[in-house]
């Protein structure tokens, strides 16, 4: 077992781990967030995505030791029903979640992307969404739904 | 399964050995790990060894660690005016999130028939810099990839020197999509150009056979010549020869043999600042 500090979702986290263990199984079974969700598990369809020092990464490729001393953001950490963050709330007013497991993934894509580049081009919005796969929406509704939340965050 | 996390390059070399494994990014690794093909009893984790982290220009040459990100190379400037073919497969490699982690020392250490670093970084010329508890080594990436293993045990990839030649770069794939795509095909070209002349060619391919590989082949065809339309179609008639060769009779050779001529193509209109514009 090896000792494991890490911030996730802005609180200070002290377990112990085994050095095999993968990031998004230590969120979800030792932290119990369940928001992040394993659809491949080898780093092709981004649904698990988190954002780590602020860059996404996929969960599932990443050992929960890597992330020692680094800042996590799950989507527990972005919003909740009372408080939806901006990409959140666009996602459901624009219809861009169908089955949803997708979702947490592309949330925090597009919100690591509007953490650095507030107002993006569709190109930018396209590259940086290009990690996370959906089978059900076509797309179109959540590259709207990120350039709704773009508008809403810089107020245009 | 051990874990140790070396503060510094003397530590990550006085601690590997038969049982233990470098972890770069980890994303090709952490599959491994949980498919059992990989069972180091330690896992050597060099993400605080800060001697492996650095890009400079120096002495003549790009200076790469082989810790260095995909997206770090693909964000840098540097890497864009010093190594094109290199800079644009750090643009389409895997997924934003992989590049975020995934490593260039990585990236041929698990060496992947289709590893998309390997193709630019041969037809670029490139040294790697190897280091062991019997020293340093420096050796071409080409002259590397003939080796069987990869790298003795112990080696440790320090990073990779790149001849800054003036020689113009360019880079394409094929994957079945343009996104999260493994390379079904990728072709890496460098130009040492004198006026219009081609003066020296080196194009590898990657994803055709076990290894990327440098093809003398083209490069003694197309070294010498202006390089016009004719130049061009010849490139991409010789590619597939080459790539006929290189699969023999293998399931994907009829595909590959005819798309490497676009591909090709597409190297080619990819050279730093425009040159291939000049065939159309």
């Amino acid at each position: 077992m090896v000792e494991l500090e890490l911030t996730v979702n802005g609180k200070a986290c002290m377990l112990k781990i085994e050095p095999g263990e993968r990031l998004i199984d230590v969120l979800r079974q030792r932290l119990g967030l369940t928001g992040t969700k394993e659809g491949c598990g080898e780093g092709e369809c981004g649904a698990c995505t988190v954002i780590m020092d602020g860059r996404t990464i996929n969960s599932c490729v990443v050992l929960a030791i890597q992330a020692h001393g680094r800042d996590i953001t799950t989507i527990e950490g972005v919003g909740n029903r009372i408080r939806p963050h901006p990409v959140q709330r666009a996602f459901v007013e624009e219809g861009a979640v169908q089955c949803g497991y997708c979702t947490p993934g592309m949330v925090l894509a597009a919100k690591a992307l509007l953490d650095k580049n507030p107002d993006p081009s569709p190109q930018e919005i396209g590259a940086a969404m290009s990690g996370n796969l959906c089978r059900c929406t076509g797309y179109d509704k959540i590259l709207r739904a990120v350039q709704r939340a773009a508008r809403e965050v810089t107020g245009t | 399964m051990e874990f140790f996390q070396p503060q510094n390059l003397t530590e990550a070399v006085e601690r590997s050995g038969l049982d233990t494994c470098f972890l770069a990014g980890g994303t090709d690794l952490v599959l491994q790990l949980r498919e059992g093909k990989a069972k180091p009893q330690v896992l050597v984790d060099l993400s605080r060894v800060t001697e492996l982290k650095y890009l400079t220009a120096a002495g003549g040459c790009l200076e790469i660690g082989s810790m260095l990100t995909f997206a770090e190379l693909g964000g840098s400037e540097l890497a864009r005016a010093k190594a094109n073919a290199l800079w644009l497969a750090c643009q389409s490699m895997g997924s934003p999130q992989i590049r975020n982690q995934a490593t260039l020392g990585g990236n041929l250490a698990n060496c992947s028939p289709a590893a998309d670093g390997l193709p630019p970084l041969l037809a670029l010329g490139a040294l790697v810099r190897l280091v062991s508890r019997r020293g340093e080594e420096t050796v071409p990436l080409a002259e590397l990839l003939s080796r069987r293993p990869l790298l003795e045990v112990g080696t440790l990839i320090r990073g990779f020197r790149i001849p800054d030649q003036g020689w113009k770069s360019g880079f394409a794939k094929l994957g079945r999509r343009r996104a999260l795509a493994i390379a079904r095909l990728s072709v890496a070209l460098a130009v040492e150009r004198e006026g219009n002349q081609a003066k020296r060619v080196r194009v590898a391919l990657g994803a055709v056979g076990e290894r990327p590989f440098l093809s003398e082949a083209l490069a003694e065809m197309l070294q010498g010549r202006e390089m016009n339309e004719a130049w061009l179609e010849d490139a991409a008639a010789a590619a597939q020869q080459v790539v006929a060769s290189a699969l023999g009779s293998r399931a994907s050779a009829p595909y590959k043999r005819v798309a490497v001529s676009g591909v090709m193509r597409e190297a080619w209109a990819s050279l730093a600042g425009g040159e291939g514009t000049a065939c159309g």
